[in-house]
């Protein structure tokens, strides 16, 4: 019964998302190129072969690690922040609620290509600053070491609304009155966060990680319009990767297997996780 | 009563539908569109109101505007050939796309359109990168190449080899006459493949053999090319901040008088001549330096017109490509627009010449054109330079190493690719 309950959810997810992986996990084993003419042709594991020795995938695989790790660590700290702070009662809270959700309100494109007029050098405001100030030229959208900072940065000041909102939500159905005991048994407010606040908050950051992981690895948009992988493609991320071999290559058998390889780490990544949460006990307060 | 209004409103409605058939037949025109890019769609509108009113009742021409970035047209064009049925009849292709769409089997040649003579009336930059296994498949609409600009102001003649230009750019830069001697196209995209390809040329390098796949990256003549561009960084005749520069960048500097050169295609002769200009009047173009001894190269980046093979209307499709490369179109885009024409004609005639003074140079400049290697894996092998290039520039590291890695991606990736064995 309860599987025909749920067999209109599952189908829908059949065909959206098992039917590409599908297709996905079927082309990689084949080339399908401009130089097939377009036509799939079984190729053995080739593609994966290739893969594992392509160093630019692994390159990538670790830049778009890193940024999603990073970005998402700031984001959730500086959400935990505001949200604290937008939990509280104050005068004119309502429209700072409302501000704070801005960012996340545009659209990424939109943003990127403000933020790449904002750093370029140099012409830009932040270059034009750092003359007047009479520093060197900081050149931020050209030097390896730095850009992958500035996508982060990016990053985090478009999706930090969007984990404060989540927690906001949280902290509210967190009851008042667990706080007044709290203080009745003398508690400060910092205990209260570490023993009341936080642990019944976990499911809510367990969620809004899960989320922003899964977005983060994935990312696209921001950085083909921000920096387009450069500089020396020290930005790109796999899914960048997939898409020019794809729409630009005109390879889909690889970026089909760049694209499923990227979602096979980002699963394991997950996983991983989520082991060693267990292992820590965090878990343990919201397992059924 | 009734019965009479019935029978009026019917045959009024027979006499409409009746009217409405009539018409459509004769005016139903044939439908053909053409996806260009929107600064080529812009500078064609009076020329399609003018084919349109010529055709009238034949064949209706609509231009369909497309992004102004060539790599974001380009996708747009895919994604709509890959779903197979591409709303447009024919495309403005770059000359690299070509081997590209044509081994995916999306153009239909056009040798039965085109012939011998009218391929030879074109200038010589304009007759290469429309063909693609032994077929036409493009018909050039604009010629381009790439040239070195400099200030008549600061320098009596353009610099002709490596050497003169950096001891130009290092003079004129240490008596403070100009802030940067030389800006170009460093950033890691085409641009910067195609600023390479010239001093490639100009140190008597290759970038590949495309009839055998036998890449040359890794030769003296390659390397020597790298090394001489990360030379121009590290030395400070051009600024560090051309290692993001793409042409809208180098235009900027050049035009706002802050640089000596500057490498660009030829639209950008018409913005210096512009009233915000602070080097209007003061600016000459000449090729690109080369070593002694060594053919400079004027890297092609011409547009042309190609037909869809799954067109419907190929026979209008081909007649609005005529039109709109004819030479009254051609002289009406180079005087209204300073886009360059293709047919050698034209570089003579007076009118012409009387517009711009620079034609002649152009012609020059297309003399010494050279395409990009004509392959279908044209994009990845490009890639592969941007990056190493680029992370020369802006890495610690040795033109050598670059050039080697290039070298050897550019193998593993034939190989992967299944070109070579």
């Amino acid at each position: 019964m309860t599987l025909l309950l749920a067999s209109p959810a599952l189908l829908l997810i059949a065909v959206v998302f098992g039917w590409p992986m599908l297709r996905y996990a079927w082309l990689s084993f084949h080339a399908h190129s401009v130089l097939t003419g377009l036509e799939p042709m079984a190729n053995g594991g080739a593609n994966w072969l290739r893969l594992a020795v392509d160093q630019r995938f692994w390159l990538d695989a670790g830049q778009t690690a890193r940024f999603a790790l990073i970005s998402v660590g700031l984001e959730l700290l500086l959400a935990l922040a505001i949200a604290l702070l937008l939990h509280q009662r104050w005068r004119g809270r309502g429209a700072v609620r409302a501000l704070t959700l801005l960012p996340w309100a545009l659209p990424t494109t939109m943003m990127a290509l403000g933020w790449r007029w904002i750093f370029n050098s140099p012409y830009g405001p932040i270059e034009v600053l750092a003359r007047s100030l009479g520093l060197n030229s900081l050149d931020l959208l050209s030097t390896p070491s730095i850009t992958w900072l500035v996508t982060v940065f990016a990053d985090v000041w478009k999706t930090t609304p969007f984990i404060t909102l989540i927690l906001l939500a949280g902290l509210q159905s967190i009851p008042e009155d667990l706080y007044g005991a709290f203080r009745l048994e003398g508690g400060t407010p910092v205990q209260a966060l570490r023993s009341v606040t936080l642990p019944l908050l976990l499911p809510y950051i367990l969620l809004s990680l899960l989320f922003r992981l899964a977005q983060a690895f994935g990312v696209f948009d921001l950085v083909q319009v921000l920096t387009g992988g450069g500089p020396a493609g020290s930005t790109e991320s796999i899914a960048l990767y997939a898409y020019f071999n794809g729409m630009r290559f005109l390879d889909f058998g690889y970026s089909s297997t760049v694209m499923l390889a990227g979602f096979l780490l980002l699963t394991s990544l997950i996983l991983v996780g989520t082991l060693l949460l267990k292992s820590f006990g965090v878990l343990r307060h919201i397992d059924p | 009563m009734k019965v009479r209004r019935w029978l009026a409103t019917g045959a009024l409605a027979l006499v409409m539908s009746l009217g409405a058939l009539v018409g459509s037949a004769s005016f139903r025109a044939e439908e053909v569109s053409i996806l260009m890019p929107s600064s080529f769609t812009d500078a064609s509108a009076d020329l399609v109101k003018a084919f349109n009113h010529q055709h009238r009742g034949r064949i209706h021409l609509k231009l369909i505007r497309g992004p102004l970035n060539t790599e974001s047209i380009s996708d747009l064009a895919i994604s709509s050939l890959l779903l197979g049925d591409a709303p447009f009849d024919a495309l403005l292709m770059d000359v690299t796309w070509l081997p590209k769409y044509a081994a995916a089997g999306w153009l239909e040649p056009l040798d039965t359109w085109f012939d011998r003579r009218d391929q030879e009336q074109l200038v010589q930059g304009a007759r290469l990168g429309n063909d693609y296994d032994g077929h036409l498949y493009r018909w050039p609409l604009v010629a381009d190449v790439g040239m070195l600009y400099w200030r008549t102001d600061l320098m009596d003649q353009p610099p002709t080899t490596p050497e003169e230009l950096v001891a130009v750019a290092g003079r004129l830069v240490e008596s403070q006459a100009v802030t940067n001697g030389f800006v170009w196209q460093g950033r890691q995209y085409e641009g910067l493949s195609c600023a390479f390809l010239e001093v490639l040329k100009g140190f008597g390098g290759n970038w590949m053999d495309t009839s055998s796949y036998t890449m040359e990256l890794d030769t003296s003549a390659a390397t020597a090319a790298a090394s001489w561009l990360n030379d121009l960084i590290s030395e400070g005749v051009s600024p560090y901040a051309v290692t993001n520069y793409a042409e809208a960048e180098s235009l900027q500097a050049f035009k706002a008088g802050d640089a000596a050169m500057m490498r660009n295609w030829p639209y950008a002769w018409a913005e210096l001549q512009k009233d915000d200009s602070r080097v209007k009047g003061k600016v000459g173009i000449s090729l690109m330096v080369a070593q002694q001894g060594q053919r400079p190269g004027a890297t092609l980046g011409s547009w042309g017109l190609s037909l869809m093979r799954q067109s419907q209307h190929q026979e209008a499709a081909v007649e609005a490509i005529r039109y709109l490369t004819s030479e009254a179109a051609q002289r009406e885009r180079f005087l209204n627009n300073g886009y360059t024409p293709i047919q050698a004609e034209l570089f003579n005639d007076t009118e012409m010449l009387k517009a711009s003074p620079v034609l002649s140079d152009l012609m020059e400049a297309l003399n010494h054109a050279v395409v990009r290697p004509p392959t279908p894996l044209y994009a990845q092998l490009s890639d592969v330079v941007q990056r190493e290039l680029n992370g020369l520039f802006t890495d610690a590291g040795s033109a050598d190493e670059a050039m080697a890695t290039s070298q050897k991606l550019s193998q593993t990736l034939l190989r992967a690719t299944g070109a070579t064995p």
